[in-house]
């Protein structure tokens, strides 16, 4: 159970120890920027690389994660078990659909997006008729949505060669300082989503069901469509994601498996809480640079990638043994 | 043995409701399902029309059947484990790597998955985190150790694994037996010890138990701990039957387990431990795989086809409970 962060009233005279906790429970993300920084330390300590090819390196990468992650915590958010797992078989779907739309036309690219994310919200809409309509809990309900989406893109992966729109390649591998461009309308669109999240109305409303959801009803928020909204955003995303990485990357049905648990690890490393009502835009993107140095540091020191599942997996149970669901750090 | 009630369960508890079509519908789900696969795969599959043919038909399923008593100790608690196939294929690994060379280090490695799990079950509890994330978290854990173990399958199953699970008798498939030892089993732990009942209690009212003094703790304990080891029966029957261990093999069991305990009459808000009905879930959902082969479905169509399976259950069951209110 959350409950609604109480605001006191602000002691005089606090010594600073007081402080600095008092900001770092206030803004959770503070943490895995602090690991962050740590170990992009380590990499360059470890490999001698240089400090800001590292990072830019890292940034150019995150956009794809961060898309994902953020789409994934509008519906966490909602809280009361909501998640989506049909992630990673949504984007390699919108993958393979967007690119044979696009078929390496010049200038398809506007339409081959528009369909990759129409993809996703079918999907989405799908996940929402199993979960609202049929009663399934939303992990059920996606994974099997998703499995209907993994045998749709099977099929399409059967001798595909599409391309995409060259435009498209060369907008997402193009940089302004180091840094892609991609990389910086995805920092633009968190921003956005932290705006809706933080300051409008539904996103508020968001919060509020997922911190307490029948205390919301009784409120008259409508519920059903807060959430409808929030698998939307969470489909549409990831199915973005998935168009832009298949121009980064050729699709593969696998495309998308990495997503699934880290799309929620970043939710949860980020300071968010995975019962929901409580969301943070910014600790998203500290959570994905923090995997990706995570995942840099260990190919430095030559850390299987096999080990490197375990070392995920065990990191994110340890965070959660550490956060809990219902109380901050 | 499917119509009795849960504990806390609104329906007089000794009385049958004969009355209730949809209570008996739900409780003849299984069953139907199971009689409609099998007289759909005689018509199908004729050389399955024997002893031996059956039997060598109805093997494939017995991993999956322990696989779901795993998922339903946690089902019950109304948990989900995301990890079960995960959990089964490490337990496939390590006994197809140690098991014939040194069991000691298999069981050593066993003993270790287990308090792993019970660890992960207490998590749950004491932070609160849903079972969800921890189990989800936990199956990265349980495949990057087998991954570690076995990069590829590979590995050797002991000579008495392998001729346990290929005894063919000549008048029942052995399937059958298995699976009738392990309702005996399971009805046993659910119905007949006092854990078991308190296991189906907590799912179905957390409160009642925990105000008559028992200890949530220690009854997520039991429950992880039994899944776990029903998780690693259902990785050596799979070596057993493979003989050879490979991380991947037995990944789609996550889902075909939870859809068997679903279909069996098992309920996603916990409660409900139902052996029988969990054994003959996980039967038909195996058939519906295997007659997918013989049917020629190409393996792009099957994924998809067990998510409709699973949605078909779950909507079913939904329905059916959406008609009693």
């Amino acid at each position: 159970m959350t409950v609604t962060e109480v605001q006191l009233p602000e002691p005089k005279g606090r010594r600073p120890m007081v402080a600095v906790s008092a900001f770092a429970a206030e803004q959770p993300w503070i943490w895995v920027f602090a690991a962050v920084v740590g170990i992009w330390l380590a990499i360059a300590a470890i490999s001698g690389r240089g400090l800001v090819g590292t990072m830019t390196a890292t940034i150019t990468l995150a956009p794809f994660l961060v898309l994902v992650g953020i789409g994934q915590m509008f519906v966490i958010t909602a809280g009361n078990g909501n998640i989506d797992l049909s992630v990673q078989y949504s984007m390699p779907l919108a993958a393979f659909i967007a690119l044979s739309v696009m078929n390496g036309g010049r200038g398809s690219a506007p339409i081959g997006l528009l369909v990759g994310a129409s993809v996703g919200l079918v999907i989405a809409v799908a996940n929402l008729l199993c979960i609202l309509v049929l009663a399934i809990p939303p992990i059920v309900a996606t994974l099997a949505v998703g499995l209907l989406a993994y045998s749709a893109s099977s099929i399409q992966a059967q001798s595909f060669s599409a391309l995409p729109d060259p435009a498209l390649h060369a907008f997402t591998v193009s940089s302004v300082a180091g840094v892609s461009w991609l990389a910086v309308i995805c920092l633009g669109m968190a921003l956005v989503a932290g705006g809706v999240l933080h300051r409008t109305t539904y996103g508020r409303a968001l919060q509020a069901v997922g911190q307490n959801r029948r205390a919301a009803q009784l409120a008259g928020l409508a519920v059903t469509r807060l959430i409808i909204v929030s698998y939307l955003i969470s489909g549409m995303f990831a199915a973005l994601a998935g168009v832009l990485l298949a121009t980064y990357v050729s699709p593969s049905v696998s495309l998308g498996a990495p997503y699934l648990l880290n799309s929620i690890a970043v939710v949860v490393l980020g300071g968010s809480l995975i019962a929901g009502g409580r969301s943070n835009v910014t600790g998203v993107w500290g959570g994905a640079l923090f995997l990706l140095l995570l995942t840099t540091l260990l190919n430095v020191v030559h850390i299987a990638v096999a080990t490197q599942d375990i070392v995920k997996g065990a990191l994110i149970v340890l965070v959660l043994a550490l956060v809990g669901a219902g109380e901050g750090l | 043995m499917i119509g009795s009630p849960a504990v806390g369960s609104l329906r007089h508890p000794t009385l049958p409701d004969f009355g209730d079509w949809r209570q008996a519908t739900s409780d003849a789900l299984p069953v139907l399902a199971l009689i409609g696969m099998l007289v759909c795969t005689l018509v199908i599959v004729p050389a399955s029309r024997s002893v031996g043919g059956l039997d060598l038909l109805l093997s494939p399923a017995v991993p999956l059947v322990i696989a779901s008593f795993s998922q339903m100790f946690v089902i019950v608690l109304g948990d989900i484990d995301l990890g079960t196939g995960y959990l089964v294929g490490l337990a496939n690994v390590v006994s197809a790597r140690y098991l014939a060379s040194s069991p000691a280090t298999a069981i050593g490695l066993f003993a270790v998955i287990i308090v792993a799990y019970m660890a992960a079950g207490a998590l749950i509890q004491l932070r609160r985190i849903p079972s969800i994330i921890v189990t989800l978290g936990a199956s990265f854990i349980w495949l990057g150790w087998a991954l570690v173990i076995f990069p590829i399958p590979g590995g050797t199953s002991p000579a008495w694994l392998s001729s346990l699970m290929n005894w063919s008798p000549s008048i029942i498939p052995s399937a059958v037996v298995f699976a009738a030892v392990l309702c005996v089993i399971g009805q046993y732990i659910t119905h007949r010890t006092v854990y078991g009942t308190l296991m189906r209690g907590a799912g179905s009212n957390r409160l009642a138990v925990t105000r008559f003094g028992w200890s949530m703790l220690r009854i997520r304990l039991v429950c992880y701990g039994l899944a776990a080891v029903f998780g690693i029966v259902a990785g050596l029957s799979l070596t057993g039957i493979t003989s050879s261990g490979d991380p991947n093999a037995s990944s789609n069991y996550t889902l075909l387990a939870i859809a068997s305990v679903i279909l069996g009459g098992g309920s996603f808000s916990g409660g409900r431990a139902l052996p029988l009905g969990t054994v003959m879930g996980a039967f038909a959902i195996s058939l519906v795989g295997q007659l997918l082969v013989f049917l020629n479905v190409s393996s792009a169509y099957q994924a998809g086809a067990q998510g409709v399976i699973l949605v078909a259950v779950l909507a079913g069951r939904a329905l059916l409970r959406i008609g009693e209110r």
